[in-house]
């Protein structure tokens, strides 16, 4: 093994290896998948545009440091949780770019948080501080998603309604800046309700 | 035993060189004097901001007020950024360092080039800098800037959330890198290479490919949905594993007969650890995408390559700790082989763990956990930077011909680094363990688990504390270095004599 070239020659071969198996050939095996039409309704779900903002949102605070959006039906909890009500599949992901599906959970999953009964107002006031509605929580405060503005005339109707120990001075209010209503509509549009012939569920595998 | 006759059969490249010594040598260094220290000085600074990134990123996971209505400090910010200050800065400087120290000393002759090489690195740092305060800048730009080609959003992908337009930046840098060391390896004076030589060279083609390859697939023509993941992890995988563990690998492989003047022990199986290693490692890593929405056989091939491993990982083991067992008495007073000892424990354990983490019911209970990054944590910290923390004051001292400035310096950065890691990747791991035992094998609410897992966040953010220290105390060690003023002793250039020692390997 004196030579440079048997060097770079042999590890050529070897990434080539690694590279054309467990990346391109997957890719050649299910990258064409396509969104599937069932009744008419496009699976998976196309998002509003408003969410679509959100996403970047969500992007750029790093939220996939703590949350993934995928699910497991045979292994760990995720179905009991409630967090989804199946295996993700790739198609899940189709038209995904980025796809936000993660590798670390901090926090719940988000796959099909749409799905819950929170509203707009629990996420709100979850971001703006999260103490407030899960007392404990390390999920980080994302006050400076939202305006603390003094009240002019009639409070706005889009204001928070914070609970008592969290209000802010007399005379103003905290309203959700353009980038906190997207987020929280992302939220809202994350939902894989729906079911796929190729994905496993508990009903298909009798679980 | 087999092993042991090796000893007198180890293959030594043949000494060849037309100028001998140390006269050699200094002249050696002299000529990568002026580039080399470009990259110290990064990377001295580097290590101290990843960590106080990492130790900001790890009190928020237990004191989330902590810094908490700074935009540009979210906790999802400022752990990737931890992550790739780590690695791009303090790793890939030193590591490069001490690779391009050996290139040019193993060569045997005086290099060239000294302009492609500080150029580049420059641009790699400034680089570096751009694309971590555009993960900073995330989230300050108004929405209608995401046409814009600088600041899109941080891509979600492992240890690539830079900005996508740094990436060729960093990529051309990095070829000017790299091409320094091929011009170095070809220009050598011994024709024969060591095992040191192949591991640099490989990790720099392997760098250059892999991240070309992830920036392609990721950025310029994206794959779809799931694969992006698929192809994110093979990249991370890979990053760890065949580039900056081989830079290492390589500077072990120097240090040991070098600083103890024995041959590497069953020096004739590097030849097939070392590939066996790039063909195993390279394929490894799927085994974390278990049950995700990826084909199954992708993860099976993972696991599969994972148990590869054991065979170079039982080399490396024998060879490494034999070498240094047969001469312990000399490790302790040694610094830098003090550094190599824990350094090469630390890699026996990452090894283990690696394997064991790729278990299908290992990742069943430990999937999504801190498990994963406890363990790769272990081996950019525990094993790769204190491998170059250790070479670093090996070769200072030689380039700047100089001695120690502070000894107690350098112990405080040893004793820092060595407690801190133990106790950041132990809380990592075994919080890791029960963080996933909670999350997916009981309902028990994710509330709950933070609450409960909340000492060991307090144990990984001490453990970052430690390790700051330690980093702090080598970036001051390093300042004293370069300004102190030289000795008479030192003045004659007569510091570093013909030791017994250095005469060990080619030069
Ligand atoms: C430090 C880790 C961390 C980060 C970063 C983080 N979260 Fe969380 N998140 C948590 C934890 C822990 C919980 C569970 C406790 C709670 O409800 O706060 C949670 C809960 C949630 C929930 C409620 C889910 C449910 O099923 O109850 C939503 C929605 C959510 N996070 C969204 C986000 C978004 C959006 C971001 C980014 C802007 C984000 N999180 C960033 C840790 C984090």
């Amino acid at each position: 093994m004196n030579r440079g070239p048997f060097i770079f020659v042999g590890l050529f071969i070897v990434l080539a290896f690694s590279w054309a198996n467990l990346v391109n050939r997957p890719i050649q095996q299910s990258g064409q998948l396509s969104a599937i039409y069932d009744d008419s309704e496009r699976k998976p779900r196309i998002a509003p545009g408003a969410a679509d903002q959100g996403k970047l949102v969500y992007q750029q605070m790093g939220c996939v440091s703590c949350h993934t959006q995928q699910t497991r039906l045979t292994v760990g909890s995720d179905i009991d949780r409630a967090w989804g009500i199946r295996q993700s599949v790739a198609r899940d992901y189709v038209g995904q770019y980025p796809a936000l599906i993660g590798d670390r959970r901090i926090g719940p999953d988000l796959s099909n948080v749409g799905a819950k009964e929170l509203d707009s107002e629990w996420h709100h006031l979850h971001f703006y501080n999260s103490q407030i509605t899960s007392a404990g929580s390390n999920m980080p405060s994302y006050s400076f998603l939202y305006d603390v503005r003094p009240v002019i005339g009639q409070p706005s109707d889009r204001a928070l309604d914070l609970p008592e120990g969290y209000e802010v001075d007399p005379g103003y209010e905290v309203v959700p800046t353009r980038r906190a209503e997207a987020l929280v509509a992302y939220m809202l549009s994350l939902k894989v309700d729906y079911d796929l012939p190729e994905a496993p569920s508990p009903e298909k595998i009798g679980l | 035993m087999k092993f042991i006759s090796n000893i007198c059969s180890s293959l030594w490249p043949e000494l060849s060189g037309e100028l001998k010594g140390r006269e050699t040598q200094w002249s050696i260094d002299s000529s990568i004097r002026y580039p080399l220290l470009g990259m110290i000085k990064p990377a001295a600074f580097w290590f101290v901001v990843s960590l106080i990134f990492g130790l900001i990123a790890s009190i928020k996971l237990h004191s989330p007020g902590f810094l908490g209505s700074c935009e540009w400090l979210t906790y999802g910010k400022v752990e990737p950024v931890f992550w790739n200050s780590l690695i791009y800065g303090w790793l890939f400087n030193a590591g490069l360092a001490c690779a391009f120290w050996l290139l040019a000393r193993l060569g045997g002759a005086p290099i060239g080039n000294g302009f492609l090489l500080t150029v580049s690195l420059s641009i790699w740092n400034v680089a570096l800098v751009v694309g971590l305060i555009g993960i900073l800048m995330g989230g300050t730009l108004p929405l209608n800037w995401r046409e814009s080609l600088t600041v899109s959003g941080q891509l979600p992908y492992e240890w690539l959330e830079m900005p996508p337009f740094i990436a060729p930046i960093l990529l051309a840098s990095f070829i000017g890198m790299g091409l320094w060391g091929l011009l170095t390896f070809r220009e050598r004076v011994h024709r024969a290479s060591y095992a040191s030589q192949w591991y640099v060279l490989a990790a720099l083609f392997a760098f250059a490919w892999i991240y070309t390859a992830a920036q392609i697939m990721l950025i310029r023509e994206p794959s779809q949905g799931s694969l992006q993941y698929l192809v994110g992890s093979w990249y991370a995988n890979n990053l760890l594993m065949i580039v900056i563990v081989p830079l290492a690998l390589a500077c072990v492989y120097y240090l040991l007969p070098k600083a103890l003047g024995t041959p590497i022990v069953g020096y004739n199986h590097s030849g097939r650890a070392f590939w066996s290693w790039f063909i195993f490692a390279s394929c490894a890593g799927s085994a974390e995408l278990i049950n995700g929405p990826i084909p199954a056989w992708v993860t099976a091939v993972g696991i599969i390559a994972a148990f590869g491993i054991l065979y170079p990982l039982t080399v490396f083991g024998i060879q490494f700790l034999s070498t240094l067992f047969a001469n312990f008495t000399r490790i302790w007073d040694t610094l830098s082989l003090r550094f190599v000892l824990f350094g090469c424990i630390g890699f026996i354990v990452f090894g283990a763990y690696y394997i064991y983490g790729s278990l299908r019911s290992t990742q069943e209970v430990a999937q999504f956990s801190s498990f994963s990054n406890g363990v790769q944590l272990l081996g950019l910290l525990g094993f790769a930077s204190m491998i170059f923390s250790g070479f670093l004051y090996f070769i200072l001292s030689r380039l700047l011909n100089k001695e120690l400035p502070s000894a107690a310096l350098a112990e405080i950065h040893f004793w820092m680094q060595l407690s801190g890691v133990l106790l950041l990747v132990s809380s990592l791991i075994t919080g890791g363990l029960q963080e996933g035992e909670l999350m997916n094998g009981s309902t028990v609410s994710v509330l709950s688990i933070v609450v409960n897992l909340k000492s060991y966040y307090v144990m990984a953010s001490l453990g970052m504390f430690l390790m700051l220290l330690g980093a702090i105390a080598f970036l001051v060690s390093f300042t004293l270095f370069m300004f102190s003023t030289r000795s008479e002793k030192e003045e004659t250039g007569t510091l570093i004599g013909e030791s017994p020692e250095l005469e060990a390997s080619v030069s």
